[in-house]
């Protein structure tokens, strides 16, 4: 569906990314993510043709995005919720590039009604939120009702209620078949909506998994509690486990439960408390895409 | 292509500039107008001469005509509506292709407009202060066609230009300067290296030859249309190139 093969893209010194290869399977809402800096805009603009890139490439629905027939029907997309100039009614955004795309005009109003932006309409852009300007985004890419979208950021400067609404409306044009692609810099914005994620840091993949697959691959603690906590404490030491104090007769370990057990068995132990602490999957992102202001 | 000339021709009228354009033509060819008849004596007012003189004063769509131009292509650059365009038409020659036809359309609209003021402005007055008139004489018409197809040109140096430069600010002002300033002097310099003669084809000067009001160092009038147009094509092969490989960020 989208396809990226050995993407490198470098601006003056910067190695935007490099050699970075994924794919987006139909039918899927995939979350696009890392921090910001990290090569998720040069990726999609080489995605859609509007970035050159150095090596690789990428194809949409088989070909380069510049080969498609009528691109708007096929794919829709939103890269940054300002392009649009200020002094143009968002009405009139609209129905100049549904003019250049062949879309009838009728097709405008229901957009505007779809992101509930239909009594702005009239109104110019200079006095929209950027709430307001991320919907008139989305009704762009949603011009051509379009089988692949393609998203920027599209959460950046909704409120919570916004973000809600976003969600919604992604899993309701998902239902309806569609690929999506929607990039984020913070995850709890995508993770209740995406069925996969690819994760990029510096230019490069650092995970590509379904969000199930990436919690389990990600490092749990041990929560450990013991009368006997010292004792056990200086047996993981000499196992070579890490310890974090909690209390008095808890601690927390990077062992795994059937060492602990094993070890408090060999030695008479008794144990009060022996749970698995599962990494939340905010933390396996940042944990993935740590060090990023190191560069 | 029509769909995409269209919404080009959407896009200007969609923008509020688009009014101050017309209003600029009209209110500045009806004061150059007026301040031409009635500064010249009554007996002279009847004549071809003074009569294809206030034909010309129309010569201020040509100015506007280069700032459209220039505007046309270089405002989706400075707010980055080239990303949608971009991204309707990926073909992004048949952009510039489609904006330098609506540039043109416009233009031929800027022209008719101010020869429409100088019609109304100076029909009624000469009538009433018993001049005879010329104003629809063959002769005069010819000059007026001329002028119209001036302006056309004139719009697409404007989208050329823009194409190269890109950025809105640089293309406005270098073509100012360049236009006022910067031809003069190389006239200047070349009269120094004794080449006087290649002074006639600089861009601007083969324009003006083309705006069929003659003068003494320029080319004749079709000469004038084809190096005009010379270098329109110059430019325009330049600014697609650069546009092509650009990346959009």
């Amino acid at each position: 569906m989208i396809e990226v093969a050995s993407l490198s893209k470098r601006f003056g010194k910067t190695q935007a990314v490099s050699d970075l290869s994924f794919r987006v399977e139909p039918g899927t809402i995939t979350g696009f993510l890392g921090p910001n800096g990290a090569g998720k805009s040069t990726t999609l603009r080489s995605v859609l043709g509007l970035v050159h890139p150095d090596a690789g490439g990428a194809t949409v629905l088989g070909v380069p995005y510049r080969e498609l027939d009528r691109p708007l029907h096929r794919v829709g997309a939103v890269l940054e919720a300002s392009e649009v100039h200020p002094g143009r009614s968002g009405r009139n955004h609209l129905r100049v590039l549904a003019a250049a795309a062949g879309i009838p005009r009728s097709r405008v109003e229901e957009v505007l009604a779809l992101v509930e932006l239909s009594t702005a309409a009239k109104r110019r852009v200079k006095g929209y939120s950027l709430g307001m300007r991320q919907r008139l985004g989305l009704a762009t890419a949603l011009l051509g009702d379009p089988e692949v979208l393609v998203l920027d950021e599209p959460a950046n400067g909704l409120d919570p209620a916004g973000v809600r609404w976003l969600r919604d409306l992604l899993r309701s044009l998902a239902a309806e078949g569609r690929t999506i692609l929607v990039s984020s810099h913070v995850l709890a914005e995508v993770a209740q909506t995406v069925d996969r994620v690819v994760i990029i840091h510096r230019g490069a993949l650092v995970q590509q998994a379904s969000i199930a697959e990436v919690l389990a691959g990600a490092q749990g603690a041990t929560r450990v509690r013991s009368p006997d906590a010292q004792r056990l404490r200086e047996l993981i030491a000499a196992q070579g486990g890490t310890v974090t104090d909690v209390d008095d007769r808890t601690f927390a370990t990077d062992l795994p439960p059937e060492r602990i057990g094993k070890v408090a068995a060999a030695n008479g132990i008794v144990l009060h408390e022996l749970t698995v602490e599962r990494a939340t999957l905010e933390e396996v992102f940042l944990e993935l895409t740590a060090g990023e202001t190191t560069q | 292509m029509t769909a995409l000339v269209r919404s080009e021709l959407l896009k200007v009228r969609t923008i509020r500039s688009w009014w101050a354009y017309l209003i600029v033509i009209v209110a500045f060819t009806g004061l150059a107008v007026a301040a031409q008849i009635g500064s010249t004596d009554g007996g002279d007012r009847g004549t071809v001469d003074f009569q294809s003189d206030l034909v010309e004063t129309a010569g201020i769509a040509l100015l506007l005509a280069i700032i459209l131009g220039i505007t046309i292509m270089t405002t989706e650059f400075r707010f980055g509506t080239v990303t949608p365009t971009f991204l309707v038409a990926p073909a992004r020659e048949l952009v510039i292709a489609a904006k330098a036809i609506a540039a043109a359309v416009l233009a031929i609209g800027f022209a008719l407009l101010a020869l429409l003021v100088v019609a109304v402005v100076a029909l009624p007055w000469l009538a009433s202060v018993g001049a005879e008139t010329h104003l629809l004489d063959g002769e005069i018409g010819t000059g007026a066609a001329q002028q119209i197809l001036s302006v056309v040109l004139w719009a697409l140096m404007g989208v050329a230009i823009g194409a190269v430069v890109q950025s809105q600010v640089a293309a406005l002002v270098g073509t100012l300067v360049w236009i006022f300033l910067g031809e003069t002097l190389l006239i200047g310099l070349f009269g120094l290296l004794d080449i006087d003669g290649a002074a006639a084809y600089l861009p601007f000067q083969a324009l003006d030859a083309a705006d069929g009001s003659g003068g003494g160092e320029l080319l004749s009038y079709w000469p004038g249309v084809a190096v005009s147009l010379g270098w329109i094509a110059l430019l325009g092969a330049v600014g697609v190139a650069r546009t092509r490989r650009r990346d959009i960020t």
